[in-house]
């Protein structure tokens, strides 16, 4: 098709739009604003969900890379050496080990089973942003003994009844009260509350957290072994360079990155989110696709006379469907513009107002890519869809349509 | 110029079958202003448009300028239209949303052989003739009826066409307004040599015609050739016409057997 007849089917569009009903036009954008809008949130919350899931496991539990002891052990032995080992490695911001246990927790007239952590206080600031979840007291020092932290959820709330809570909780313990603690091997202990946290991971909040020095009086021993040593990566290394590090310098214990626990741990979790958000994207897609291909069809039949008159004139096939398409594309365009804009600002709004659930906070996940993609997939339906009646009406006998 | 033979239209099959052409032989010379009339059902604009190439028929001949018209490929009709022939259509048939300029260079805007300030300026030359430069800019909906008309007129002259086909492009007039387009009629008919082949019902427009054709049930009853009418083609001026068949600029040539 030359440059002239492109010329004027544009022209005939673009009057048709700006000089055409209005409303329907509006209409018309707002509907594929819409659908994007619709093929955008749900798999973004989707992947929102897994992210804000991800991030919290490496930011509370296994930070970049998780070392576990050598198959057959309980413990990684000589954590001194090993530490000092990876953290010359390159690529290594820190790393810290860690210990827990199980224990029983009294406060307030309430006996509660809960998971207690072991950490180096100093360390950990490099490795998890805990100490900065913070939301009363003040976060654990290196050498403290007998005081805790403790998670927002274990601390509970005096306003919840006993019977009502979901999970246990201490009831509502402040800053400066006491918790028993009577661990496995028979030690009992009393512990003041140093500070409460909240960090939005359900297990970390549940916790209660101890330093690394207190736990060896709880042990009997020198803490020189650790169920695991969680390691941070410095910005611009990649997990697994760092764990292909770490195996070369001679670390003979199991070493896995975020990516090797997840795809263990929640992979199915997040196949399963993806593909609720591919279904989701699918309905979304062919809901546009009828809709357009119903105000095209309903155009093109409103409008059959003037095709035929268009014909007649002299006005070619192909200029008569162009125009209709430039229609469908310059729609097309308004329309996921004006989706982007939607997007942006439920992404905007949830990210200041995220949707809370005890297991993780999430806000739409939205990459360029996404937008990207979804858009010229949105748009191609678009154009199919709105050419498909188009050219079905532009092939019809004269005569007929000059009858309609 | 146009040379019928024997042309035959038939509508639906089997007993529903309705002839709405019988057998119809006429010729129209150039420069004639030739008004087809009969009463409702007689067959008028299905002849228009077997003329003016927006349909076809079942059988017969249609020769313009030499050409079988009946043996072009849709493209080929298409551009023979654009380039050959004009249409005034009884509702005016102008794009509502283009305005009184647009609507009228909209045919010329298609045309290879045709650039912007050729067409730009004939469409002004037009509209100064028709007297509605001062309403170039309005829209469809800001013309009355007797207004739009002439637009249909003049975006149907504005390729210097051939043969104007109009399909009683009174009906929807008052005496007034059809008395004025029956005037631009005859002033592109005289000033231009524009052959014009248009439907009527009303008697009174015969006073505006070269030769009368009426039909009648699908066949001819009188009008068939020229000889019968007041000859007038040989007092216009040959160079007035379209020049036969010159499809410069589509690419494409026609012979005049229509091959």
């Amino acid at each position: 098709m030359a440059q002239k007849e492109l010329k004027v089917a544009f022209f005939l569009a673009w009057r048709s739009l700006v000089r055409g009903n209005r409303s329907s036009v509006l209409l018309n954008i707002l509907i594929i604003g819409m659908v994007f809008t619709n093929m955008m949130f749900f798999p973004s919350l989707m992947a929102g969900i897994g992210v804000d899931i991800k991030d919290q496991i490496v930011s509370y539990q296994t930070s970049n890379i998780m070392i576990g002891p050598a198959s057959g052990e309980q413990y990684i032995t000589d954590i001194e050496t090993t530490l000092a080992k990876i953290n010359r490695l390159p690529g290594v911001e820190r790393a810290t080990p860690h210990y827990q246990t199980g224990a029983t927790l009294q406060s307030r007239g309430r006996l509660i089973p809960a998971t207690i952590g072991a950490i180096q206080p100093r360390e950990e600031q490099y490795v998890s942003p805990l100490h900065t979840t913070m939301i009363a007291g003040s976060y654990l020092g290196e050498s403290d003994v007998g005081e805790a932290i403790i998670g927002v959820s274990l601390a509970g709330s005096p306003n919840i009844r006993e019977e009502d809570e979901v999970r246990p909780s201490l009831g509502g313990v402040r800053v400066g009260d006491s918790i028993q603690v009577e661990y496995p091997n028979g030690v009992e202990k009393e512990y003041r509350l140093k500070g409460i946290f909240q960090t939005g991971n359900f297990e970390m909040d549940n916790r209660m957290i101890v330093s690394w020095e207190d736990m060896q009086d709880v042990v009997g021993e020198p803490l020189t072994f650790a169920p695991y040593i969680t390691v941070r990566v410095k910005p611009g290394y990649s997990e697994s360079f760092v764990k292909n590090e770490i195996l070369r310098y001679g670390v003979r214990e199991q070493v896995q990155t975020t990516d090797d626990l997840l795809n263990k741990e929640i992979g199915r979790v997040m196949a399963s989110f993806s593909i609720i958000g591919f279904i989701s994207m699918i309905v979304s897609l062919v809901i546009a696709v009828v809709v357009l291909f119903i105000v095209v069809m309903v155009k093109t039949i409103n409008n059959r006379r003037q095709i035929g008159i268009l014909k007649a004139i002299g006005v070619e096939q192909s200029v008569i469907m162009n125009s209709y398409g430039f229609q469908v594309v310059l729609l097309s365009i308004a329309g996921i513009l004006v989706g982007f804009l939607f997007t942006g600002l439920i992404v905007l709004y949830m990210t200041y107002y995220p949707m809370v659930t005890p297991e993780f906070s999430a806000t739409p996940y939205v990459t360029p890519l996404d937008l990207a993609v979804n858009g010229i997939i949105l748009f191609l339906a678009s154009v199919i869809s709105g050419y498909l009646p188009a050219w079905k009406v532009s092939r019809e006998n004269i005569r007929q349509v000059l009858q309609a | 110029m146009i040379e019928i033979k024997n042309l035959i239209k038939t509508f639906g099959r089997g007993q529903a079958e309705v002839k709405a052409l019988d057998g119809v032989s006429l010729e129209i010379e150039k420069g004639e202003f030739v008004g087809i009339m009969g009463p409702s059902g007689s067959g008028k604009t299905t002849l228009l448009h077997l003329l003016g190439l927006l349909d076809d028929p079942s059988s017969g001949t249609i020769r313009i300028d030499g050409i079988d018209v009946c043996r072009l490929t849709d493209w080929e009709r298409t551009m023979f239209r654009l380039y050959k022939l004009g249409y005034v259509f009884q509702d005016y048939a102008l794009v509502p949303e283009l305005t009184v300029k647009e609507n009228i260079c909209l045919p010329a805007m298609l045309r290879r052989d045709r650039e912007e300030k050729e067409y730009t300026a004939a469409t002004r030359d037009i509209l100064h003739s028709i007297g509605l430069w001062e309403r170039r800019d309005h829209l469809q909906s800001e013309l009355s009826g007797g207004q739009q008309q002439r637009v249909a007129i003049a975006r149907a002259i504005v390729n210097t066409p051939d043969i104007l086909f109009a399909d009683e492009p009174c009906a929807n007039l008052d005496t007034e307004n059809s008395r004025m387009v029956l005037e631009l009629f005859r002033k592109i008919n005289r000033e231009r040599g524009q052959t014009i082949v248009m439907v009527s019902h009303e008697d009174w427009h015969t006073e505006y015609f070269d030769r009368v054709v009426r039909l009648k049930d699908g066949k001819l009853v009188n009008g068939a050739a020229q000889a019968a009418a007041e000859p007038k083609a040989a007092a216009l001026k040959e160079n007035a016409m379209g020049n036969p068949l010159n499809y410069s600029g589509m690419g494409i040539g026609i012979e005049a057997d229509g091959s």
